[in-house]
């Protein structure tokens, strides 16, 4: 009687397990899921948001999300402060103090020096409203990321709650901007710098907001399309697809040979398939971001001619 | 009574616990694996560039000290075709860090690497004691030191240039997928002497241009030479005494015979995909209508009765269907009618007058020459009619012929002025267009099938 009641109570506990593993693992497989638009290094900062960012910020709400921007090299002065702080100095520090963002504990990771990037601007991004829910999810992040370099995710989370009331907020000020020109060298390239997020899709439904797969997608994209030779597929090609799974090490080099997805069920889809290989194979090693390594360690290229 | 109580029972109610488990153990089994394949990250990656493949062909190794000149034959004959196909960029010889490959092992695939080789060929030409040649071919893949093919062959030492298309037609096949056209032969009409005084010859040659060999002696002229898909026979006009005839020419034999007594004029005769019949157009009077021949009962068949001018008829490759050139519409167009007569479909919809279709052997296009605009260009299009593209345009393109595998298409160009007509080839994505070598001019090209 007793095991019969250990084993139900062991069923039970491994059922609920099921459940709620499954509902974690539903959500988290979305996050995977990839915005199909190309994501380059370019910077797009419109004029009036460029300005918006140099008027800084009165009620220190620094917003601006810049729309993708991959210079995670520049990582220089966090988002200008309103205040006009000269950034000279860890862009953190600036970053952390106008914003009056209820995120003490942000603050300090901000302190580090190294990745000047976004994660500075996504404290001064936060708003007071959107702020309240950030915490929630952003902050046990943060703290991990404290941790490690990349505090982008942080940035991108917090980036998109902040982006849609911001707007409203600004009213270009030409006289601000002059007077604060002066002083704002550093802060500009700070702007720049840390409009870092590689995702303005984080500003859409779709919310992948722990991903950046679309920066290292994108740096691995074009590393592997320059040694890409595709076969000669005649005037109608039947719309062939070809899908690895590969390991890649540290160094971006491939830990094991790719393994295809699925058998080719023509002589030219086999063909296609072969040289989607001999690409992944002649371009390494590939220079991805070290930081985001855990993404990129293990990832499925494929190789398509459906414009989707 | 206790055995129906416990069958009853199994069958119908599994117990709590049974239950239980099973739905646990089915569900541990069904999340596992999705969580698992969902895992990685799909990255869609679509911007690559066609480009011809990279490939090494070193000499074929010699097999006995006598066997180095037919080797280094063979390896000139497959780097020739496969860098004329336009799909294969060989890498020049004298870059490669290991000139004599040995055929028995595998090759050190770095060697090749640093040169950017993305194949590698290796082989071995062997004189046999009974006096054969034996020819052994591998293909590798250098990027992941695979071998893609390899094959033995034995034949006559003669025959060695056959081999080397035999090979080379496998190397295309396992590398772009599409069956090879090497191994064919084209014959045309070789033209030599003053352009009033034009001596006009059917000649065959090798598509690579080797092995010319004179069919006729250009007493008469000679027109439109057709292969017969049994490759043995060639059908062609020649204007003999009286009116244009369509002749039936064996190639090994040398064997001539007129193809049916018709009075009036024949022109364009092809030959049906099984080679049983012919079809040719026939004038009488002012027109000209399309009618097939049997050859062996010699009995015809009028296929079509208009007043217009319908000639140049083609077979699809099924033979259900032909397709052909005719102006009752007022000027040349393309039309598609069912093989054994019936009501002919128009599609050819552009500006300009289309002449001379010929279906493709894989079926999917029609060539044909169009003029218009003061130019000559080469096209294709859908059997349907759709699709239509221009390949190449100029003073003058003519009579298209398709190569064995449907991709590359044969025509004639006759730069006006003193000079003469030449044969090029072009694929037919519009690329790689190149002259096609003769020994002289040459207009009239027409492909055979694959001789293997």
């Amino acid at each position: 009687m007793k095991g019969k009641i250990e084993k139900t109570l062991i069923a039970s506990v491994v059922l609920h397990i099921l459940v709620l593993g499954w509902g974690l693992l539903s959500f988290s497989t979305k996050a995977f899921v990839m915005p199909e638009e190309e994501t380059v290094a370019v910077d797009v900062i419109s004029a009036d948001q460029l300005s918006h960012v140099m008027a800084g910020l009165k009620t220190g709400k620094k917003e601006n999300p810049k729309p993708l921007v991959e210079k995670v090299a520049e990582a220089k002065p966090p988002v200008d402060d309103a205040v006009g702080k000269i950034t000279e100095k860890a862009p953190v520090v600036t970053d952390t103090t106008p914003p009056p963002t209820p995120k003490p504990v942000e603050k300090p990771v901000e302190k580090k020096p190294d990745p000047p990037k976004p994660v500075a601007e996504a404290k001064p991004k936060e708003e007071p409203k959107p702020v309240e829910k950030k915490p929630d999810t952003t902050d046990p992040i943060a703290e991990a990321l404290k941790k490690e370099k990349p505090q982008k995710p942080v940035t991108e989370a917090a980036k998109p709650p902040p982006q849609p009331p911001k707007p409203k907020d600004r009213t270009f000020d030409q006289t601000k901007i002059a007077a604060l020109l002066d002083k704002r060298d550093p802060s500009r390239q700070a702007v720049t710098g840390d409009t870092l997020n590689s995702n303005a899709a984080l500003g859409t439904a779709k919310g992948s907001s722990a991903d950046n797969s679309a920066t290292w997608g994108a740096m691995f994209r074009q590393q592997v399309e320059r040694c890409w030779k595709k076969p000669y597929g005649g005037i109608e090609s039947q719309n062939p697809e070809a899908a690895f799974s590969i390991r890649l090490k540290r160094d971006g080099t491939l830990e094991t040979v790719p393994v295809p997805e699925g058998t080719p069920a023509t002589p030219y889809l086999r063909v296609y398939q072969e040289s989607a290989l001999r690409a992944i194979i002649e371009c390494q090693p590939y220079n991805l971001p070290a930081a985001y390594f855990e993404e990129w360690k293990f990832f499925a290229p494929v190789f398509t001619e459906r414009k989707s | 009574m206790t055995d129906k109580d416990t069958s009853r029972q199994m069958t119908f109610r599994p117990n709590r616990r049974q239950l239980v488990s099973g739905i646990t153990a089915v569900g541990l089994l069904a999340g596992a694996p999705v969580r698992f394949a969902q895992a990685q990250k799909r990255i869609p990656i679509q911007e690559g560039d066609f480009a011809p493949v990279p490939i090494a062909i070193p000499n074929f190794a010699a097999g006995t000290p006598s066997d180095g000149e037919v080797g280094a034959g063979v390896t000139q004959v497959i780097t020739n075709n496969l860098r004329r196909s336009g799909l294969f960029a060989p890498i020049d010889q004298a870059a490669y860090l290991e000139k004599v490959v040995n055929f028995d092992v595998v090759p050190q695939f770095n060697n090749w690497k640093s040169i950017n080789a993305q194949a590698l060929v290796t082989g071995r030409m062997t004189r046999q004691g009974d006096g054969r040649l034996k020819a052994e071919f591998r293909l590798w893949d250098v990027a992941t030191g695979q071998p893609l093919a390899g094959q033995q062959y034995f034949t006559q030492p003669e025959n060695w240039r056959r081999i080397s298309h035999i090979i080379s037609d496998q190397i295309y096949e396992r590398m772009t997928g599409e069956k090879g056209y090497f191994d064919s032969r084209v014959v045309f009409v070789d033209e030599t002497g003053a352009k009033e005084r034009r001596i006009k010859r059917l000649a065959l040659m090798d598509q690579d241009g080797a092995n010319v060999r004179y069919l006729t002696r250009g007493s008469d002229l000679v027109l439109t030479p057709r292969f017969s898909p049994s490759t043995q026979e060639i059908t062609y006009m020649e204007f003999g005494q009286g009116d244009p005839r369509v002749y039936l020419l064996n190639i090994e034999t040398g064997q001539r015979e007129i193809v049916g007594n018709f009075p009036g004029m024949s022109f364009s005769p092809r030959f049906s995909p099984d080679g049983q019949r012919v079809i040719m157009s026939l004038q009488q009077g002012g027109n000209s209508n399309l009618f097939v021949m049997d050859l062996r009962s010699k009995s015809t068949t009028r296929l079509t009765d208009t007043p217009a001018i319908d000639t140049s008829p083609s077979y699809a490759p099924d033979g259900s269907q032909i397709c052909f050139e005719s102006d009752r519409g007022g000027k040349p167009q393309i039309y598609v009618m069912p093989a054994s007569g019936g009501q002919a479909q128009r599609i050819s919809f552009g500006d300009g007058q289309y002449s001379t279709p010929v279906w493709s052997p894989r079926g999917d296009y029609i060539a044909f020459t169009k003029q218009g605009g003061g130019q000559f260009s080469i096209g294709i299009m859908k059997p349907d009619g759709s699709g239509e593209r221009l390949l190449t345009s100029g003073f003058h393109n003519e009579g298209p012929t398709f190569a064995p595998n449907g991709r590359v298409l044969m025509f004639f160009r006759d730069p006006g002025g003193n000079g003469g007509p030449s044969l090029f080839t072009v694929d037919i994505s519009g690329r790689f267009e190149q002259r096609e070598p003769t020994p002289g001019f040459a207009s009239d090209p027409a492909w055979s099938p694959l001789l293997s």
